[in-house]
């Protein structure tokens, strides 16, 4: 009897586990096949929703009731196909949906089928495919690079001051008080602080109208670290006109949409900033970006000269602008740090323009030049910027 | 002796407002600072992407007058999102390209700034935003039947006025018709035949 009751504990305890495995199985079984059916139907995505309403194609809620499955298998795999062979729902549908083609899938009967299953079952909300807003926080230890050093201690204001307190003390001391006997303290004391302030006074004056470091805050938090740097989008794909125009331009709203006609989620702001864009769209008001990198309008400068011509990098003048969220100038674009530049970049030369320049390139074949730079062709002429 | 030391924390005082004024004299980032002659800095002229009073909607950058064709450039036919219209262009544009090397090596570099980021490297549609996850719905691969089978003028149409799913954005106002033409030409010639 007891010997019997064990046995039948033992059926239990077995009968038991078979079907807690089987529990475990077969929900993961079919987690993977949602997964796999969420993942298939990325690509549908585009133009068809699960009770979503029409999009570019119909909405493919209850798809499996009004269709028989070997047609939709057949559909899904290559619609065009069905078309040209006269099937009458296919040409229906084609017809009302203004002579779009489905792109034929190139989907087993099995991958269809499991498509299909989750078309039917949509597990979670995910019927119209969206962006998941994450909002990620940046985990990576972040040094501050050296533009920005400098950009924060450049403030000579207070120095400027104790150095002029020191001088009057100096100057009142040796003249009125005389607290201290030995006088050339009070020479020594006064010369440096006049040293001090003539310093920061040229440093100060050089930088009058150049704009070094200027970092205005932006309509939208439009991070430049994010698009070219994290999304390795080109400079060029937004500012297009660098490489034809004197301007590198400032992309309009509309090429914004390109991308976020989908992406309707950023990375690190949420919905917030790039709601900004659908209602610059839609009010038709375009955003007021502030230029930063600005030349005085008593210089000539041409983008494509420099980028289309002179092959130059956007970032030899702009600089680290992929690691920046906010642009700031980190260059003083002054007229010294250009002449420097044009009197040490190598010319393009093999440029068919500056074959004209014959006793340059008999020069450069005799190697009695090396390189040419770009004030050897008149680079560093006034007339060149100034006109 | 009272008189020094009321003297020197008078003079304290003064030294710890000083240096509160001079601090405020500090570099604001936020500010372009000033220039020494602004009439010469400043264009009296407005830029193009200026603010302008002179038109009602003040917008300096305007639209050509309306029923006005610019000299050197020609309206663009075809509507957008329209499966018919994509065949006419399809029928009626032809590719002036010829696919010698110095075109296809400009095609390529117009590719790698606009297309690659969606559509790849190899034009299979993995490209980097699909493949980190940034961008959700697979674009379509350039090599297979599906675009290959299409003739030269419908693709510059689908580049000139964007997908006819809409996902694909209109890239007319980007690239030069010339540029679509190269990229069109190097697709087909170098990624088709990988």
């Amino acid at each position: 009897m007891r010997l019997l009751y064990a046995n039948r504990m033992n059926a239990i305890k077995s009968i038991v586990f078979i079907f807690t495995l089987l529990f475990f199985l077969f929900p993961t079984n079919r987690q993977l096949k949602a997964q796999e059916g969420k993942d298939l139907f990325a690509v549908c995505a585009a133009c068809h929703t699960i009770g979503g309403g029409k999009l570019i194609g119909p909405d493919l809620k209850g798809i499996t009731e009004r269709r028989n499955e070997d047609w939709l298998i057949k559909f899904i795999q290559n619609s065009q196909e069905q078309i040209q062979a006269g099937d009458k729902i296919a040409v229906q549908l084609f017809e009302e949906f203004n002579f779009i083609p489905m792109p034929p899938n190139n989907l087993s009967d099995d991958e269809v089928k499991i498509l299909l299953s989750y078309i039917n079952n949509p597990t979670g909300e995910a019927a119209v495919l969206q962006p998941t807003t994450e909002i990620v926080e940046p985990k990576e230890f972040v040094i501050e690079p050296a533009y920005m050093k400098k950009a924060n201690s450049r403030n000579y204001g207070t120095i400027f001051y104790l150095a002029l307190i020191l001088l009057i003390i100096a100057f009142s001391d040796l003249v009125f008080t005389r607290i201290i006997k030995a006088k050339f303290v009070h020479i020594i004391t006064m010369l440096i602080s006049v040293f001090i302030m003539g310093e920061i006074i040229v440093v100060e004056a050089q930088s009058l109208g150049r704009q070094q470091y200027y970092q205005p805050e932006q309509p939208i938090a439009f991070s430049h670290k994010i698009h070219t740097g994290q999304n390795q989008i080109n400079c060029l794909y937004c500012h297009t006109t660098a490489s034809e125009s004197m301007y590198a331009g400032i992309p309009s709203t509309q090429l914004c949409m390109n991308c976020h006609a989908v992406v309707k989620s950023g990375t690190t702001t949420g919905t917030k900033e790039i709601a900004k864009i659908f209602k610059s769209l839609e009010s038709g008001k375009p955003i007021e970006w502030i230029k930063v990198h600005n030349n005085p309008d008593h210089v000539f400068f041409s983008h494509a000269q420099h980028v289309a011509v002179g092959k130059l990098d956007c970032v030899d003048c702009h600089g680290p602008v992929e690691t920046m969220d906010l642009v700031m100038q980190v260059n003083d674009l002054s007229m010294g740090w250009c002449i420097e530049c044009h009197r040490t970049q190598e010319v393009q030369f093999s440029n068919e323009f500056y074959a004209n320049y014959k006793t340059l390139h008999e020069d450069l074949n005799s190697g009695k030049r090396s390189i040419i730079t770009v004030d050897n062709i008149g680079g560093n002429d006034c007339q060149k910027c100034h006109y | 002796m009272k008189v020094k030391k009321h003297k020197i924390v008078t003079q304290g005082i003064l030294l710890l407002g000083l240096m509160i004024i001079v601090s405020a004299c500090n570099h604001d980032k936020t500010h372009p600072g000033y220039a020494y002659m602004p009439d010469m800095y400043y264009s009296e002229a407005y830029n193009a992407n200026s603010e302008n009073p002179v038109f009602r909607d003040s917008i300096t950058n305007q639209m050509p007058v309306f029923g006005t064709i610019a000299r050197g450039k020609m309206p663009y036919p075809y509507r957008p999102k329209n499966f018919l219209d994509q065949l006419a262009a399809g029928d009626e544009l032809v590719n002036p390209i010829i696919a010698d090397p110095i075109n296809l090596a400009e095609g390529k570099t117009k590719f790698e700034i606009f297309c690659m980021n969606c559509h790849g490297e190899l034009g299979d549609g993995n490209g980097f935003l699909y493949t980190s996850k940034k961008y959700l719905m697979k674009p379509t691969s350039l090599i297979q039947p599906f675009i290959q089978n299409k003739k030269d003028g419908e693709l510059f149409h689908i580049i000139t006025v964007g997908s006819l799913s809409g996902l694909m954005g209109a890239h007319g106002s980007q690239i030069k018709a010339e540029d679509r033409w190269k990229i069109i030409t190097y697709i087909r010639n170098n990624l088709a035949k990988k």
